[in-house]
């Protein structure tokens, strides 16, 4: 299953919703919206938290486009400003879900796309997901939902190249683990 | 086989007709609004949002420091105009006691001579001619 109705980065009309054509801004939000909720919904876990996000996301990207330097950075300009939404309500709540994970990293694996999962195993993924800590799950989302790049993932996360390529090493290790365990249970 | 993207999307696929009525509403608040708002107030609206919103702990500094450069500066006045305001008027004794004075101090001087200043003199043009006989003549 792909988004509903995707268009392709070089095609977002960004200079349109620069200049502030409401249609440019209605393409560009229906091409993110559900990424976008997709995130940060898997970051707070509450349905009605998550549409609020994703609502002052919107707010915030027509009030400072004048903010984003490159046009072909939007995704990740967006994804970034939602990140922040999410940190300053944790923040609000003094949740600290950020903790330190080592920077070490020996060796980098594949892309975590290559995790092909069975429907029977769907429901057990995102039970999965879900028990990862927040900073190595919000790194594997992003990796997940829009792809990014691990350099757009650090400045999405205002992180280090090198904590980003940890937190993925450590996610994609976890999950693995986690669900040999399952199946080896299963079995 | 699905992959993580098609679990992900699929199970929060129903959040579709929300999503679309918050695009709705912040694409009619953001732009209905702003054309609805006379310029006058869309104007200083607009400074707020990115002037003055965006580095406000540094307005805020700014606002300190003149604050306090104007207290300081109302403290340090100078005093004397006012206490000259205050002060009450002489009393009649007072006056009798100094037109005395003036007057002791008037016969001890003499009165007061005018000096009558020297007319400035006449200077009448001559021809430059006239003025080279003249000399010629001495």
């Amino acid at each position: 299953m792909k988004m509903p109705e995707v268009a392709d980065i070089e095609q977002l009309p960004v200079p349109e919703a620069r200049a502030g054509e409401p249609g440019a801004w209605d393409t560009l939000f229906r091409r993110y919206q559900l990424p976008l909720y997709v995130y940060v919904f898997e970051l707070v876990r509450d349905k009605q938290a998550g549409l609020d996000l994703v609502q002052e996301t919107f707010i915030a990207a027509v009030r400072h486009i004048g903010s984003l330097r490159e046009d072909n950075k939007f995704g990740s300009w967006l994804f970034g400003i939602a990140h922040q939404k999410c940190v300053q309500r944790w923040r609000k709540r003094k949740e600290i879900p950020f903790d330190e994970i080592p920077e070490t990293l020996d060796e980098f694996e594949n892309s975590p796309d290559d995790l092909l999962i069975r429907r029977e195993q769907e429901t057990e993924f995102m039970n999965l997901l879900n028990q990862l800590p927040l900073p190595q799950r919000s790194v594997l989302l992003l990796h997940f939902v829009e792809d990014f790049s691990l350099e757009e993932i650090a400045r999405i996360t205002e992180t280090q190249l090198g904590t980003v390529k940890s937190r993925l090493h450590y996610a994609k290790k976890s999950l693995r683990k986690l669900l040999e365990v399952k199946n080896e249970n299963a079995a | 086989m699905k992959t993580p993207l098609d679990i992900l999307f699929a199970r929060h696929q129903n959040a579709a007709p929300k999503l679309d009525a918050i695009r709705r509403d912040v694409l009619s608040a953001e732009f209905q609004n702003e054309n609805q708002i006379p310029f006058f107030v869309n104007l200083p609206l607009a400074l707020w949002r990115e002037l003055f919103w965006p580095s406000r702990r540094i307005w805020t500094g700014l606002a300190a420091i003149w604050i306090l450069i104007f207290v300081v500066n109302f403290s340090q006045r100078d005093k004397s105009e006012m206490m000259a305001r205050k002060t009450p008027l002489p009393s009649p004794e007072m006056i009798l006691v100094f037109r005395q004075q003036e007057r002791l101090l008037a016969e001890l001087i003499g009165p007061d001579e005018l000096r009558v200043a020297e007319p400035p003199k006449l200077f009448l043009p001559q021809p430059r001619s006239e003025g080279r006989i003249e000399i010629l003549m001495t």
